[in-house]
Formats: C-alpha cells, sequence, structure tokens
C-alpha cells in the first residue's frame, strides 16, 4: 500500500466531509501516476449511499480506466480473464462484461480526464477499482471503503523529551519538552530542531477492521518499542543504528487499540521505522521512513520512499571504482558517476566534458531508476556534495581577458567544440576520461589517498597534446575563497592547484600540458556512535 | 498447462491415427521453452542478446550491464555467466565485430573491447554520441547488428508519445563506420526493436500509440517517412533527406495519405492490436536454414507485453513490403525485449516487466527456444493475389476440409490514422470467399475473395481446414496488412 501526501490529504477532508454533511456529493480526485502503472490514490472512504463524483485525470502517456467493482470481486482475474478473448476486449475498449461492476470510465486517453459520478453502495464494505487494460490490473488498483474504517492510525501524537539516556528512560516519569499532533499520521523523527539526545513517545489510536494477527515490523536508531493495548508487542532497546528489523505478532480484535510508540536518540544517525501487516493487507509503513529492507508491500515491489540519505537500492562501492551512467541530478543527462574505493565520488558530465559533482561518503542509490519505468534524475547519496564549477559549463575558454564572461552552456547540449571519446579503466579500474577541445587531446584521470572522511586527497590529472591555443583558461571552480596557498568552496572542499587566480567568481588557471588539481575535505570529527 | 492433451496427440500421431476433433496440437510439442537461472547478484533484465564467438553470448540489461554467457546450448543448469562491463544507461542494442562489442545505449554507440583478456570490458571508445537527449525516461534507443554495409542502425524514441524534445528524437539513424551519424527515416514513434530480413533490409517494431492503431513492423528505407510527425521539426538539420514531408492529415487513412506523402511508407504488418500482442519489441530472422523448423527466412517477433513471440512472412508487392502474422509461441515469463537466434537455430529470447507488466509474470527473464524436430502443421506462406491469396502450408492438407469454402472465414478492416492514442479497428468488409483449390501437389491452397481491400489488414481463420492427417492447423488465424494488391 503506497501513501502518498494527496492520499492522506484527502483522506482528512473525506473524513470531514463524511461527518459534515454525507448528503453532498463527495468529489474524489485520482490521478495515474507517470510511468508506474499506478493510481496515486489507493485507499478512499465515502458515506454509506451518498452520491460520489470521481475525476479520474491520465497524466501517464497510454490509456486507463477506472472500474469499481463489488466488493470481494477479485479484479486481477476479471482483467486476466479479458485477455482469453483479446478479440471482444478490443471492441469493448478492454471494459469488462462482468455484472459486478457498479461504475467504470471509459478508456481514458493520455493527458484526458474523465468525471464519473455514482451512487455509493448502502452495503459497508471494501470495493476494489482497477484499470482493465492488459497488464496494468497487477499493480493498479485501489479501495473504496463504504461505512468501513481504514486500518491505520488516527489521533496521532507525540511528546518530545530531552535527555542523554542509553536505554529507554521510564517516560511517563519525566516532564515532555514539547507536545504536539502529527497531522499525516506516520511516525517520524523530525519534530523539531534537535538532533541528539531526545526521545519520543508517540501515542494514538490503532484501527483494525478484522479479527486475526497482526505483524509489526520495528527498527529503529537508537532504542524503540512498540505498546498495543498497554502490553509490549515488539522492543530494540540500547544504542544502535537502524539496520536490523525486529518483528513481533499480536491478535487483535477489530476495533481502535491503544498506540505507543517509545523512542530515543542518543548522538549520530537518528531514525524510526514501523510498517504491520495484517490478515486482510500486505505490509503497509506507519512511518515517514520506509526501511530500506522491509518486508514487501503489495504490488511485489519494494515500498521505497525517497529520503536523503536513506536507499532503496544503494550501489555499494568496494575494492574498486564502480561506474554509474544515468540521470544524476544536477549531473546532465549525460552523467557518469564514479564511486571510488575511500568514499570519493564525483560525477562527470559526458556534455560538458567537465567535472560537475563532487561528493564524499556513500555513492549513489538506483532504484529511482530501477523500480517501475525509471524516470527522473538521481540526487546522490553520502555527503557534502558540491559542484565545482556551478551550473554545466565546459572545462576550457579562449578569453580575450581573464575578466571576459564564461561561456553558458545548456546542461542538455553538447558543448560546442568538444568531442567525447569515452573512457578506458586501468588495472584498478580507475577510469581515464578522453575528449577533443579543437585540436587538442584532453585525457583525465582522478586517483585518491586516504578516504574522504580523513582527509584524504582526490587528484585530479589532465593531460593535454596538440596546439594549445592562446589565452585560453581553464575555470577550476566558481566561488571558491582563498584560504593561504589554496581555495576552498561550500562546504569546506579544498582546492589545490598551481598558478591559479580568482577572477570574479572564478578560479581560472591558463591551459598547460599538464594540470594536476586536488580536492580534499576537512577530516570529520569521529562517530560518536555504532 | 495442457500435459493431457500433449500426451494424447502424441500417442494418436505416434500410432498414425487421426487427431479427434478437440484434441488439437499445442505448441509445446513443436517448440520448447527453457528458462535459466540467472545471476543472484543482478536482476537480469534482458534488453540485448548477440552471439560472440566460441558459441558464447552477450547479455545487455536495462540495468545497464553486459554480461558474458557461456554453455548456453546444452543444459541449463550449466550456464555460466561473467559480468563484462556494469554502470551503462540502458543496453538497448549489442553487435559483434572485429573483436569489440558495440553496444547502443540511452546516448551512445560505444565499442567496448577486452583489452588485457580478463575477461573484463577495459576500453569504452565513443563511436557517437550525436543525438539528443532530454533527460526524459522514454527517450529509448534500441541498437542494431551491423548491416550489409558495414552501418549500425539506431531507432531513437520520441520523448514521450506525442513530441521530440531533443534532436532527430522519433528518428532512424546510421551510424557510417567512421562514426558519423547519419539521419536515415523520420516518423518514428516508439521503437520495440530492429532487425534484418534474410536479404539485409532493415525494419523495425514500433508500438501502439498516437498515428498507430496498433503495434506494427516497419520497413526503413533511408530517406522515408514512418508515419508520426513528431519529429519532423529536425528535418532542416538533416540535408540529405531532402524538403520535409507534407504533414498527415489527422483522423484520416493511412492508405489516403500515403497518396499525399511521397515519403510515407506503410507499416509492413500490423501487429494486431489486443490479438497478436500489445507492444512488439526484438525482431529475429530465421537464417539457420532449417534448424529452427520451417520457417527459413521468416520473423520472428516477441511482444512484451503479452509474453509470446509471433511470426511474420513478408512479400514485395509494387516496390512495398507487406505480410502476415501468425501466432507461434506464448508463455515466456517475462516481457522479451532482446532476441537473437544461434546457427544451430536456437533462439533466445531475454526481458523484462518493469514498468509496463507483462502476461509472463517474473520481473525478468532468460530463456531458450528449442525447436523439437516435429513439423507442425501450420500455414508456412499467405501470398497476396489479384483476387484474393495463396496458402502454402507446411504440410499436405486434407483436400476435402481444405477445398470446402466454409472451412475459412475471413474479414477485412483497418486502424484510423490519427494523432490519437491507439484506436479500435474500423471500417469492417465481411468478403465472400468465392473459391478454395487445392494444388495437386496438396501443399497449396488458392483462396479467391469477392473484394479486397487496398490498404486493409486481411484477417483469415482457417478453423475447419485439416492436415491430409486430420490435424487441425496449430494456430489458425492470420492477419495479412494488403497495403498493395498485385496484379492479375
Amino acid at each position: 500500500m503506497i501513501r502518498t501526501s494527496t492520499l492522506l490529504s484527502l483522506a482528512i477532508v473525506l473524513l470531514t466531509a463524511v461527518q459534515a454533511a454525507a448528503a453532498e456529493t463527495q468529489v474524489i480526485s485520482i490521478k495515474t501516476l507517470p510511468a508506474q502503472m499506478r493510481y496515486d490514490v489507493t485507499d478512499f472512504s465515502v458515506a454509506p449511499g451518498s452520491e460520489v463524483k470521481i475525476i479520474f485525470e491520465n497524466v501517464d502517456d497510454m490509456p486507463h480506466n477506472l472500474i469499481l467493482f463489488q466488493s470481494g470481486t477479485d479484479v486481477v482475474a476479471v482483467a486476466t480473464k479479458m485477455m482469453e478473448k483479446p478479440e471482444e476486449a478490443v471492441k469493448r475498449d478492454w471494459l469488462p462484461d462482468d455484472a459486478r461492476m457498479i461504475a467504470h470510465t471509459k478508456a481514458v486517453q493520455p493527458k484526458t480526464r474523465e468525471e464519473i459520478v455514482f451512487k455509493a453502495p448502502e452495503k459497508p464494505g471494501v470495493y476494489p477499482y482497477v484499470c482493465t487494460f492488459p497488464g496494468h490490473a497487477q499493480q493498479m488498483q485501489g479501495k473504496m471503503r463504504v461505512g468501513v474504517p481504514k486500518p491505520g492510525l488516527s489521533d496521532l501524537k507525540f511528546a518530545l523529551y530531552l535527555g542523554d539516556w542509553n536505554r529507554l528512560p521510564n517516560f511517563s516519569t519525566l516532564k515532555p519538552h514539547r507536545e504536539g499532533l502529527i497531522a499525516n499520521q506516520l511516525l517520524q523523527i523530525k519534530l523539531d530542531d534537535y538532533k541528539n539526545q531526545f526521545g519520543i513517545v508517540y501515542t494514538g489510536k490503532l484501527t483494525t477492521t478484522k479479527d486475526g494477527n497482526y505483524s509489526f515490523y520495528l527498527a529503529g536508531d537508537d532504542g524503540v518499542r512498540l505498546t498495543i493495548d498497554g502490553k509490549m508487542v515488539v522492543e530494540h532497546d540500547g544504542v544502535h543504528n537502524s539496520s536490523e528489523i525486529k518483528e513481533g505478532t499480536v491478535k487483535l480484535a477489530p476495533g481502535e487499540h491503544a498506540f505507543l510508540v517509545e523512542y530515543f536518540q542518543g548522538t549520530g544517525e537518528a531514525e524510526i521505522y514501523l510498517g504491520w501487516k495484517g490478515p486482510d493487507f500486505p505490509v503497509a509503513s506507519l512511518s515517514q521512513w520506509v526501511h530500506p529492507s522491509a518486508p514487501l508491500g503489495g504490488g511485489g515491489q519494494p515500498v521505497v520512499k525517497k529520503k536523503t540519505g536513506k536507499t532503496g537500492i544503494p550501489i555499494v562501492v568496494s575494492t574498486e571504482p564502480v561506474i554509474y551512467r544515468n540521470f544524476i541530478a544536477n549531473g546532465g543527462a549525460r552523467s557518469i558517476g564514479v564511486g571510488y574505493p575511500g568514499g570519493f565520488n564525483l560525477a562527470w558530465n559526458a556534455a560538458q566534458m567537465n567535472l560537475a559533482l563532487v561528493w564524499r561518503g556513500e555513492f549513489i542509490d538506483a532504484a529511482l531508476h530501477w523500480i517501475d519505468r525509471g524516470g527522473g534524475a538521481q540526487p546522490v547519496l553520502g555527503d557534502d556534495l558540491v559542484r565545482p564549477t556551478g551550473d554545466a559549463a565546459v572545462p576550457f575558454a579562449v578569453l580575450s581577458t581573464p575578466e571576459a564572461p564564461w561561456p553558458r552552456e545548456d546542461k542538455y547540449q553538447l558543448a560546442a567544440g568538444y568531442d567525447w571519446k569515452g573512457y578506458e579503466l586501468d588495472a584498478k579500474r580507475f577510469p581515464t576520461f578522453s575528449y577533443e577541445w579543437g585540436g587538442v587531446k584532453v585525457r583525465e584521470k582522478f586517483t585518491t589517498t586516504g578516504t574522504a572522511a580523513a582527509g584524504g586527497e582526490l587528484i585530479r590529472t589532465l593531460t593535454l597534446t596538440g596546439k594549445i591555443p592562446e589565452k585560453s583558461f581553464m575555470r577550476v571552480a566558481v566561488g571558491a575563497v582563498i584560504s593561504g596557498e589554496n581555495f576552498t568552496l561550500e562546504g569546506g572542499l579544498l582546492i589545490k592547484v598551481d598558478g591559479a587566480q580568482m577572477v570574479g567568481r572564478n578560479l581560472l588557471i591558463p591551459v598547460r600540458p599538464e594540470i594536476k588539481i586536488v580536492y580534499a575535505w576537512p577530516a570529520t570529527a569521529p562517530a560518536h556512535h555504532h | 498447462m495442457k500435459t493431457f492433451p500433449t500426451l494424447r496427440s502424441i500417442a494418436f500421431l505416434a500410432l498414425g491415427m487421426s487427431v479427434a476433433d478437440g484434441a488439437n496440437p499445442v505448441e509445446s510439442e513443436y517448440y520448447k521453452i527453457t528458462t535459466f537461472e540467472t545471476p543472484k547478484e543482478t536482476a537480469l533484465e534482458v534488453s540485448a542478446i548477440e552471439l560472440l564467438p566460441g558459441g558464447k553470448l552477450a547479455l545487455g540489461t536495462r540495468r545497464g550491464e553486459v554480461w558474458t554467457v557461456a554453455n548456453s546450448e546444452g543444459a541449463p543448469e550449466k550456464v555460466q555467466y561473467t559480468l563484462f562491463a556494469s554502470g551503462h544507461h540502458e543496453v538497448m542494442g549489442l553487435a559483434w565485430k572485429d573483436g569489440s562489442l558495440y553496444e547502443t545505449n540511452r546516448y551512445e554507440v560505444t565499442r567496448l573491447k577486452d583489452e588485457d583478456g580478463d575477461g573484463r570490458a577495459d576500453t569504452f571508445a565513443t563511436v557517437t554520441d550525436k543525438w539528443g537527449v532530454s533527460g526524459d525516461y522514454h527517450e529509448y534507443a534500441f541498437g542494431s547488428r551491423f548491416d550489409k554495409n558495414g552501418d549500425l542502425w539506431v531507432v531513437l524514441c520520441l520523448t514521450g508519445s506525442f513530441g521530440s524534445g531533443a534532436e532527430f528524437r522519433g528518428w532512424a539513424m546510421r551510424v557510417k563506420p567512421d562514426g558519423k551519424l547519419v539521419p536515415t527515416c523520420s516518423g518514428i514513434r516508439s521503437p520495440g526493436g530492429i532487425g534484418f530480413d534474410a536479404a539485409g533490409e532493415v525494419y523495425y517494431t514500433d508500438n501502439q500509440g498516437p498515428w498507430h492503431g496498433a503495434s506494427t513492423v516497419q520497413h526503413l528505407i533511408p530517406g522515408s517517412f514512418q508515419g508520426h510527425p513528431g519529429g519532423l521539426k529536425w528535418q532542416d538539420q538533416a540535408p540529405e533527406m531532402g524538403p520535409k514531408p507534407v504533414i498527415p492529415n489527422d483522423r484520416s487513412r493511412m492508405v489516403t495519405e500515403r497518396t499525399r506523402i511521397k515519403e510515407l511508407v506503410p507499416p509492413a504488418v500490423y501487429m494486431v492490436h489486443g490479438k497478436i500482442g500489445n507492444s512488439s519489441s526484438f525482431i529475429v530472422c530465421d537464417l539457420s536454414k532449417g534448424k529452427f523448423g520451417p520457417y527459413s527466412n521468416q520473423l520472428f517477433v516477441a511482444d512484451q507485453s503479452h509474453s509470446n513471440i509471433s511470426r511474420v512472412f513478408l512479400e514485395e508487392v509494387n516496390g512495398i513490403k507487406q505480410g502476415v502474422v501468425f501466432p507461434f509461441l506464448k508463455g515466456l515469463k517475462s516481457g522479451p525485449i532482446g532476441g537473437r537466434m544461434n546457427d544451430q537455430g536456437q533462439l533466445f529470447a531475454g526481458g523484462s516487466d518493469r514498468g509496463w507488466g507483462s502476461q509472463g509474470g517474473k520481473p525478468f527473464s532468460f530463456e531458450r527456444i528449442d525447436w523439437t524436430g516435429k513439423v507442425p502443421f501450420e500455414v508456412l506462406e499467405m501470398h497476396a493475389r489479384a483476387d484474393g491469396f495463396e496458402l502454402i502450408f507446411t504440410e499436405a492438407v486434407d483436400p476435402a476440409t481444405a477445398g470446402q469454402i466454409s472451412s475459412y472465414k475471413a474479414r477485412e478492416f483497418t486502424y484510423a490514422y490519427q494523432s490519437a492514442y491507439g484506436g479500435p479497428e474500423i471500417a469492417d468488409v465481411i468478403p465472400k470467399i468465392t473459391g478454395a483449390v487445392v494444388a495437386p501437389d496438396g501443399k497449396s491452397v488458392r483462396l479467391t475473395f469477392d473484394v479486397l481491400t487496398k490498404g486493409h489488414i486481411h484477417e483469415l481463420h482457417l478453423d475447419g481446414v485439416r492436415s491430409a492427417t486430420g490435424v487441425p492447423i496449430l494456430h489458425p488465424v492470420g492477419y495479412y496488412t494488403l497495403n498493395e494488391i498485385p496484379a492479375a
């Protein structure tokens, strides 16, 4: 079950609407999610017998429909059955011939919408809806609840405590520093500006709709405990990272249950994940952060939520450099990401022939590109991301004077006057990039010393052969600050290069056959725990 | 799984008895699908397959990896995978030449070579990168192998379904041996594969959508317009292509617009939507000289959505390619994208269902299809004639049923040629079959129709026809795209 903010705010709006004026038409807006074979709203509630208007907008680039069925209909089976007689299905535009249909759109073409109005059933129940185009039904479905509460959290409140603990304290004896409501009903850490040494107690109501066993999946950094109806279900106390998911199971009757989660943060990373699975639904998250190793949700795909520093399919760098060519945010459409051992990472822009990004720590997450159709530009993982020359730009230019403006480039265009020639890997799999600038052949290689976290260096060596034009400059960085003989950039990235001068905001050097540029970050303080 | 009828029909045939109605032959008697285990450390979403020297294969994947595969010809548990390269942006084409692997990825043709002989590529030389990439996920690039002139072809998907957001999106390009990129055909929409026929002519598959009532197999003739006007804005940058074609009228017919637009080449075959498939992908020509069964030189075209493979027979009438598609084999495990046949007539297919779904149900797969050595009773070839069709069968027919008009049923229809997405089958014509004459050798039947409709798809059902041994046709329906009606 994938919840989106749209869904949640919709659910809240609906709840109010249901309470206030059940007689009025309830308007539900449902969109297709581009390139994902999914609806953006997959679970909503309406009052029994009320008039319902669904505004279905197809923003994808292929046709979809939305067909609502009687409670208990196996909608995947309905869609699959149609594929046995495709001839008939095509004639009907993939509209099933099935008496269990309650309401339906026609085939809604890309970038168009359709509104349908119908009377909600009087009988309480969960009514499934689905797209019946071939191959869509498995993922593209949702449920309309009529007079049936939705399993999940409500009235979620938090109380934040300050203190330095290495195990969960008895919060009931302590005085909260701050209290409040959590509007999106999801457990989350960032309820205040405190990064270290605090605790949070979450309380609320957990609604279940079916009698049976419920499994809970809990992970925390640091200690965390779940209690339902006064009974501890699962805990992972003490100081630790969030890699381990603990599981606990409890039998619950339908109805509302007292929900309590206690959590504390020592220092360093802070996270909380809580998922649950019931007899009538697959694993769903009750926390804002979804653990990368969380059990699978509906639809057979890991439930992935993007969050800086947390991953779905991280590309791990171990003993040799790893290359990742794809759309990397701010790296251009022809990015070549390279993760080097020692925590050095860069994105090379093969349209502009320049170093676009440098960062340290973790390399990159491929989930955005390797789940569903794979659209979008992926922000990097790790820390201290720097764009040495800011927006996409070429490395070399002939300037009438050093003060002349640097040529501007469109990051999606191949830079004029440059030719990308590819790369080679040496015995240790370190790439050397090759390109031509006019008649000049350029080879560029990055090597490393030590680790990026402990003051190690990323050394960029450029070798140019051919006639270098007069008055040509390399722009090494933009917005650097002189510090002694060297320069620093945002985030503290230190740049060492011979013969450099700041001209306006540009850090320039005259182009020469051998250029060596050293990048390094100050050493970080050792981590406090783990 | 229909194992029972399989056994029964084998038993009947072994005894030389005729198969009773209802005990229909099944595909698995004739073609066997072997599904390989794949490397645990990756999702092997195979999107390109090429043959390497020494009986090895190269597999390219959507995750941007290239794997070499040994021992793929025999028992599946013996298969061995080696990671040759990784981190590339979607490998949608592989071609082996002179010790290098030429890879078509999102924004380049790259030449990969293993210089130090350790089994992993270490040189990644850019052959060309001169087409546009806007950052939209839909801008796929499918690459061919080298054609008879030594050129490599790349078909560039539009930016989405409707428009062209970067240079030459919606075009077929040729990469010359010196790396020069030559705009060659306009009018591409959303390719799913590219391949050659036995004579080395180039074809690609396009997908149902705007200006496409169904997926298609299209003949890439240099200088032609393939039907979707979204990319024509780049014509000014392609002087060798001449002036921009006339823009097609919306809600028209292909046959009508052909009279207005001289560069417009109609699809050689419509892969009838929902029946043959929903999303055509690879094109493989059977050059195995009979090792893959009776279909020498015919094309095998896969469908990513239906997880199947269809069979296409093409002919040329009045200078235009056209022909028929028959179902061939269903039951692949995922959505096929990459395909290749080796000299022993083993067809390799791999794919992924990611983003669009597929009937196979598995997220990715790598499979092999072998002919069992048994010839199915099928329509081998379907030729257009001035007043009907000539059917050639894989084995002798039963003259009584094959000579009987009521054994056949025909229908003619087309799709609107329009800017809206897809579209229904329209303009039905139900022809009267006026004759069914069996040739003296029993291997062919001459059908005459009271009316043929130029530009229409001619759907022919042969449910009543039996072989000389009483077997019904394995796939008793074909769809012939009649772009041209031959003179008498």
